[in-house]
């Protein structure tokens, strides 16, 4: 076998397409000649670069573009029409606002009174929108003012600040009879005695929460009610 | 590649999403051919974009009995880039080996990169060059059956010749092939991809 003639069957050698007895004269011929051995390796060499190329990614606009040029603009489908007018709508932003509207909307109709149940005319005019809505505000003024005023502490203090105003009077006029503070305890005893001490308790007294009110007062014991059984 | 005909017949009914089917599973493949006739990612992409118009235009010449469609889009872009090549003849400027590979020393320096990406570059922008060294028969033939894994009756498809002269192309392409890159390592220097296995 010459030079040319294994330099022609290189590439048939390699990819096993020779024949036995063609590839058993090859491989004497290579176990010869050194410059047939080493061009045999160059080209096997060249397959395996070929081979282990690795593939280039085109543009990802290229696919867009020769769709562009050959179908043109695709029509969308129904179904991706649909999907596009309700894409605003699924964004966070939106529906927040949303339920912010449907919040304030609720608070509104509650404050006017309206029952959505039971619409009537007069509930679309605004004039009885203002109407109901003031008087619904007057009551939750009224409820809360009741609320606090039945509060103990408040009540005690209050019947406090009584007597103190009541007790100067008294002194001036230096009544025998000491009469009950206005208002407050059934208790016919006096208060306290000395006038500065006892202001400055009754301020201690009044700074602590409801239930260590007793045990403040100490010697001076104030039998009081309820607010509301007092003042009726 | 049923897939492909069955991709086909609807295109042909006017399916406009089997062909955008059809173009995604392709366009890789034809893109990389035109590159390794070209060596230019731009040239490749707007050659890519005339063959895909080119094969939408003549989807209905289309013979199964010929071969597969994988096979008819080949020789439509080979012969495509064959015009192209012959068509850009005169304006091509073809510089010299050398200048080639002192474009390749200027790159960034390798202690930038890693060692294995600089030896991957390096590798696929040897092979490139080396590929446009070689003369459109032997570069077609080459990158067919090794880059694209064409056998050798598809190529003699595609080429429209036979397969004793694909054969034959081929082993000269290897060859040659072989031939650039000894050169390009002796002006180098050792270079690693000498040194695989």
């Amino acid at each position: 076998m010459t030079h040319l003639e294994l330099e022609n069957l290189a590439s048939d050698y390699l990819e096993g397409l020779l024949e036995p007895a063609r590839k058993a004269e090859v491989k004497v011929h290579l176990s010869e000649c050194a410059a047939c051995r080493e061009l045999v390796e160059d080209v096997r060499r060249v397959m395996e670069l070929c081979h282990s190329a690795e593939e280039l990614e085109p543009a990802p606009w290229l696919i867009s573009k020769i769709l562009l040029a050959t179908v043109g603009e695709r029509k969308p489908t129904f179904r991706q029409q649909l999907a596009a007018f309700f894409r605003p709508a699924v964004q966070p932003r939106l529906a927040y606002a949303v339920a912010m509207a449907v919040f304030s909307f609720s608070i509104i109709i509650n404050a006017a009174g309206i029952n959505l149940r039971k619409l009537r005319v007069e509930d679309l005019n605004p004039r009885t929108w203002v109407y109901r809505a003031n008087r619904a505000g007057h009551l939750l003024y009224a409820h809360a003012e009741k609320f606090y005023y039945d509060l103990r502490v408040v009540y005690e203090i209050e019947s406090r600040f009584r007597q103190l105003r009541s007790q100067p009077k008294e002194q001036e006029k230096e009544a025998p009879k000491q009469e009950p503070p206005a208002g407050g305890s059934t208790d016919s005893k006096p208060l306290f005695s000395p006038q500065l001490a006892s202001t400055r308790s009754l301020f201690l007294a009044t700074a602590a929460p409801v239930g260590t009110i007793a045990p403040k007062i100490g010697n001076h014991p104030l039998t009081v009610g309820s607010g509301r059984s007092l003042s009726q | 590649m049923d897939q492909d005909q069955d991709l086909l017949k609807r295109c042909l009914a006017g399916d406009d999403s089997a062909w955008e089917v059809l173009l995604r599973g392709h366009t890789r493949k034809i893109y990389n051919l035109c590159y390794r006739f070209t060596g230019r990612s731009q040239e490749a992409e707007d050659l890519t974009q005339e063959i895909f118009i080119k094969v939408f235009q003549t989807l209905r010449s289309f013979d199964a009995a010929q071969g597969t469609f994988w096979t008819w889009l080949n020789r439509v872009a080979r012969n495509h880039l064959v015009d192209h090549y012959r068509r850009t003849k005169r304006d091509r400027v073809t510089s010299s080996l050398e200048d080639e590979l002192g474009t390749l020393e200027e790159r960034p320096s390798p202690e930038i990169e890693p060692l294995g990406q600089v030896e991957s570059r390096e590798r696929k922008e040897i092979l490139q060059l080396a590929l446009g060294k070689l003369s459109p028969d032997l570069r077609e033939a080459v990158v067919l059956r090794d880059l694209h894994d064409l056998d050798y009756q598809e190529i003699a498809q595609v080429l429209g010749v036979p397969q004793g002269t694909v054969k034959s192309r081929i082993n000269r392409g290897r060859l040659e092939l072989a031939r650039v890159l000894t050169r390009m390592e002796g002006m180098r220097g050792p270079t690693r991809m000498g040194s695989e296995p």
